[in-house]
């Protein structure tokens, strides 16, 4: 009897157990899973909308990639949405939105933009809506999460070229530091580091990093400067100088059979972030949300870490050539902050006079 | 020898008999009302075209945010630019537009009076060839010189050193030097251009005249040849002067590396690499910049006032040339000296790099036609290339018309508001093209909404005639100055109305001007960046656009491609019109 008795009351143990069990299911599941619901009928709503306005206007400061149109391909034959593509450099693209929109000419949806001029359209300009909540803007990895509403694409990341027919393979510099050492002098081509590109970012990230003593002693390299990336690369190709730097890693691709390497320096690579903003009156807000999405998803991730960009997504270098995955994964160092830009410049320009 | 003080302009009645005929015939042959009125659209047009743009820029000049945002009227952008450091910059502008103009004026005068006035062999063919290097991109030509010319090993300084053994190379290209030949490689042709009808025009019995009275051929061309030349030649001073002041990419090139600084480069910097592009400094310092090259206009205008520079009359010439016996092998050999430096050694390098797969690595494995075939199978080259067709052909018809309308009507009228005029159409020519680009962009978006020009092929036709007509003027006015008013006036007097003067005489006679300034005007628009990158909109991308493009990826070779055929088109264009045209046009 007392058997039966624990037995019974074990069974009304386990079914208070399972009950419990079943109703704090049945909570979760009103909790979090209905909302889930709601959330993918309310996208649902948006691919809807997105799809009636059947066109994007996409402003790029990223000039002449082929990547983007690609990408565009990709998002007319996910959706159907045409995407118009309009091009300019940084200053130039960011101008004409500030005007448009002064105006009263609201052109524009997405414009894809470094992390930098993102905080400058936002608070200068005040250019660029709210980025909206989509399935895929959660699932990028958080250190590429912004307070600034960008919605983070990919990482363009910056290393050190080399001549090897000038630059024997025990000499080759590994790190930032080596290009600190005196028999470098005046074989070093450099981006200029006294404004605004990629010279700058290395500038930056390694005064922060390594320190000013170490910029200083590379100042002293007689760097001869240039502005022109990707002449650059072709200068030292042919052998005008054995170092160029910081170099565009993901050139590499283009410049194969070259006399040339691409190193990634043992400290990591400074690199730029770029991402969509969401202009403000969009045409077509819906379409927009969709491509800021679908920027973010496996599908474009892909693309950019096939090319050796560093993508937001994890898990996106799987299967890629060593090669690529080595730059696409590569450790990344600094990048510059807007804020710090005027004293920063101010002392760039101080240091390599 | 003092300059032929034939009839001035005072001379010329100012009441013109009434004519009968349309509107515009009336508007400017008729009644002073109605060429008031023809007058006053012509000066809307023009304050359109080059004051609206400008006054867009002054504000943004003396207000502390670019035109749309909230800010106050100040003068710190003035301020800013009172630095010694600027003054030095300025100097050293200066110094390097008139180290490359005295040069380019000269070799350009020498290679025009061969090419017009002298028996030289060959001249036709030459005439064409020499003026090659003008229509090619710079970016490819700095690229080509790079190679040639690097310290390192540029193909020119390996060659010296096989040669001769020596150490140092025989020149750097990254230097003042540099800079000012990169730059005369551009100014020689288009000051060649723009001079060689004038020669042409001139009639030989004054030279003749000249020998006859004991002079020698070079007094006889510094002090007739030359003289005559004076409105052509201080506009092509002043042309020149003015745009080296004002170039980018060969001080941005070949510059930047020795530390060498010109103003442009400071305004760039100033908009492209600062954290917030400075338009008020940038603005600023370009209005500083127009202020003291409008002095040199003023200049111009006191030396050439007065003064009558006719040699095409209605008395018939010879338009025979100078025989120069043995010594038009010389110059023969001069020209094609010039072209082989000026034309072949840069355009070789881009016709040979064209072929393999990168520039400067000529081995067998490297030959490909890639480079053709990616240019000739990309759909957004070919969009880009009817849009600059069209946009070249209207625009360069529509700047050379109102070109000649504003030339004669400040060079052959005394009409009320001629200086005006000429004045308004200097101004685009003042302003850095990438200052007077975002002017555009401002004038025309901030236009109120129903005026359907930003965002337009409208937009980007508006600021081509803008900018087109400087050269414009300047070209006809240089060939106006040479016809006499005899032949106008017997055209009148025959009962010809205003409009068939304007055709039979003017415009046949200035034909030959007319046509090349069409041809630089074409090509400009062809070259043309700063105004069409912030004007130009989906689906109406410009050929420049589209090169900026392909050269940003990395794609030399394919930009060199685009570069070479732009290249056949000017010697399509050319060949048509120096063989075709002028033949069909004399018959007028």
């Amino acid at each position: 009897m007392t058997k039966t008795i624990f037995v019974t009351s074990a069974m009304r143990k386990w079914s208070r157990r399972l009950f419990l069990t079943v109703a704090g299911g049945l909570i979760m599941a009103s909790a979090v899973g209905l909302p889930v619901q709601a959330q993918d009928a309310e996208w649902q709503k948006v691919i809807e909308a997105g799809k009636k306005e059947g066109t994007l206007v996409l402003y790029t400061a990223l000039v002449g990639q082929p990547s983007t149109k690609a990408i565009a391909e990709a998002f007319t034959e996910e959706y159907g949405i045409e995407v118009e593509i309009l091009e300019a450099r940084a200053s130039e693209i960011r101008e004409r939105v500030r005007v448009e929109q002064a105006a009263g000419r609201f052109a524009a949806d997405v414009m894809f933009t470094s992390e930098g001029q993102t905080m400058l359209y936002n608070t200068q300009d005040k250019s660029v809506d709210p980025l909206p909540v989509t399935p895929n803007s959660g699932k990028i990895n958080d250190r590429f999460k912004l307070k600034v509403p960008m919605a983070s694409v990919m990482t363009i990341p910056y290393g050190i070229m080399i001549n090897t027919s000038l630059v024997k393979p025990e000499d080759e510099p590994k790190s930032w530091k080596d290009l600190a050492d005196p028999k470098w002098q005046g074989k070093i081509l450099s981006d200029d580091p006294r404004a605004i590109g990629a010279g700058y970012l290395w500038f930056f990230s390694t005064h922060d990093r390594i320190g000013e003593d170490y910029v200083r002693k590379v100042a002293e390299q007689k760097l001869v400067f240039t502005r022109d990336q990707r002449e650059s690369q072709r200068r030292t190709a042919r052998g005008e100088y054995s170092i160029y730097m910081p170099v565009i890693l993901t050139d590499f691709s283009d410049l194969k059979g070259l006399p040339v390497k691409f190193i990634i320096p043992e400290e990591g690579v400074p690199y730029v972030l770029y991402g969509n903003v969401l202009l403000k009156k969009a045409p077509h807000p819906n379409a927009a949300k969709l491509y800021l999405d679908f920027m973010q998803s496996p599908t474009v991730q892909k693309i950019y870490a096939g090319l050796g960009y560093g993508p937001v997504l994890d898990g996106m270098t799987e299967g890629l050539p060593a090669d690529v995955k080595a730059i696409s994964e590569a450790k990344l160092y600094g990048t510059t902050d807007t804020t710090r830009q005027n004293e920063m410049l101010a002392k760039s320009k101080e240091i390599f006079k | 020898m003092t300059i032929i003080h034939n009839r001035s302009l005072d001379d010329i009645d100012d009441t013109a008999p009434v004519l009968g005929g349309n509107a515009i015939t009336r508007a400017f042959s008729g009644g002073s009302l109605m060429r008031l009125i023809g007058m006053l659209v012509l000066i809307l047009i023009l304050g359109f075209l080059t004051i609206y743009p400008l006054s867009m820029l002054l504000y943004g000049s003396l207000h502390s945010t670019p035109p749309g945002m909230a800010g106050e009227f100040n003068l710190d952008g003035y301020r800013s630019i009172m630095t010694t450091q600027n003054l030095m910059i300025l100097a050293n502008t200066v110094g390097i537009s008139l180290a490359k103009t005295i040069p380019s004026l000269t070799i350009a005068v020498f290679l025009a009076w061969i090419v017009a006035r002298t028996d030289t062999p060959f001249r036709g063919t030459l005439e064409v060839l020499i003026t090659l290097p003008f229509f090619i991109p710079p970016i490819l030509t700095a690229m080509a010189w790079g190679m040639l010319a690097n310290p390192q090993v540029g193909v020119i300084n390996m060659v010296w050193r096989w040669l001769t053994g020596a150490q140092d190379p025989l020149i750097n290209i990254y230097s003042y030097g540099g800079v000012i030949w990169h730059m005369c490689q551009y100014s020689i042709p288009f000051l060649f251009l723009f001079m060689v009808d004038a020669f042409r025009a001139m009639d030989p019995s004054l030279e003749e005249s000249s020998r006859m009275c004991g002079a020698s051929r070079w007094t006889t061309f510094r002090k007739i040849t030359l003289l005559l030349m004076l409105p052509v030649l201080t506009s092509s001073f002043m042309l020149s002067f003015i745009k080296g002041i004002e170039t980018f990419e060969s001080a941005l090139f070949f510059g930047l590396p020795a530390g060498i600084k010109v103003i442009t480069t400071d305004i760039y910097e100033s908009i492209n690499h600062r954290a917030t592009p400075d338009y008020q400094y940038a603005t600023s310092l370009s209005f500083a910049i127009m202020g003291l090259m409008f002095l040199l206009v003023i200049a111009q205008w006191a030396v050439l006032r007065g003064k009558s520079f006719q040699t095409v009359t209605g008395k018939g010439f010879r338009p025979n040339v100078m025989e120069l016996g043995p010594w038009r092998w010389v110059t023969f050999a001069f020209c094609v000296l010039f072209f082989v430096v000026t034309v072949v050694l840069p355009v070789g390098q881009l016709l040979l790099g064209s072929f393999f797969r990168f520039f400067g690595f000529y081995t067998y494995d490297m030959l490909t036609l890639e480079h053709y075939r990616a240019v000739f199978s990309n759909s957004e080259f070919w969009r880009a290339v009817r849009n600059t067709m069209m946009l070249g052909l209207l625009g360069a018809t529509a700047t050379m018309a109102l070109g000649a309308v504003v030339a004669y009507i400040s060079i052959r009228t005394k009409w009320r508001g001629r200086s005006l005029i000429d004045g308004m159409a200097w101004l685009p020519w003042m302003m850095p093209g990438m200052v007077l680009g975002v002017g555009f962009l401002w004038a025309f978006a901030m236009l109120p909404g129903p005026i359907p020009i930003y965002g337009t092929v409208w937009a980007l036709l508006l600021a081509y005639i803008a900018l087109g007509t400087p050269v414009a003027v300047r070209v006809m006015t240089g060939s106006y100055h040479q016809l006499s008013y005899d032949l106008e006036e017997c055209s009148r007097v025959h009962g010809a109305s205003w409009f068939q003067t304007m055709w039979r005489i003017l415009v046949a006679l200035a034909w030959p001007a007319f046509a090349v300034g069409w041809v630089l005007t074409f090509f400009g628009i062809m070259r043309e960046l700063s105004a069409s990158i912030l004007l130009y909109s989906v689906g109406s991308e410009t050929l420049a656009v589209v090169l900026l493009k392909l050269w940003a990826n990395g794609n030399a070779e394919q930009v060199s491609v685009i570069g070479l055929m732009m290249m056949l088109l000017v010697i399509l264009f050319r060949w048509v019109q120096l063989r075709f045209i002028k033949a069909r046009i004399s018959k007028l």
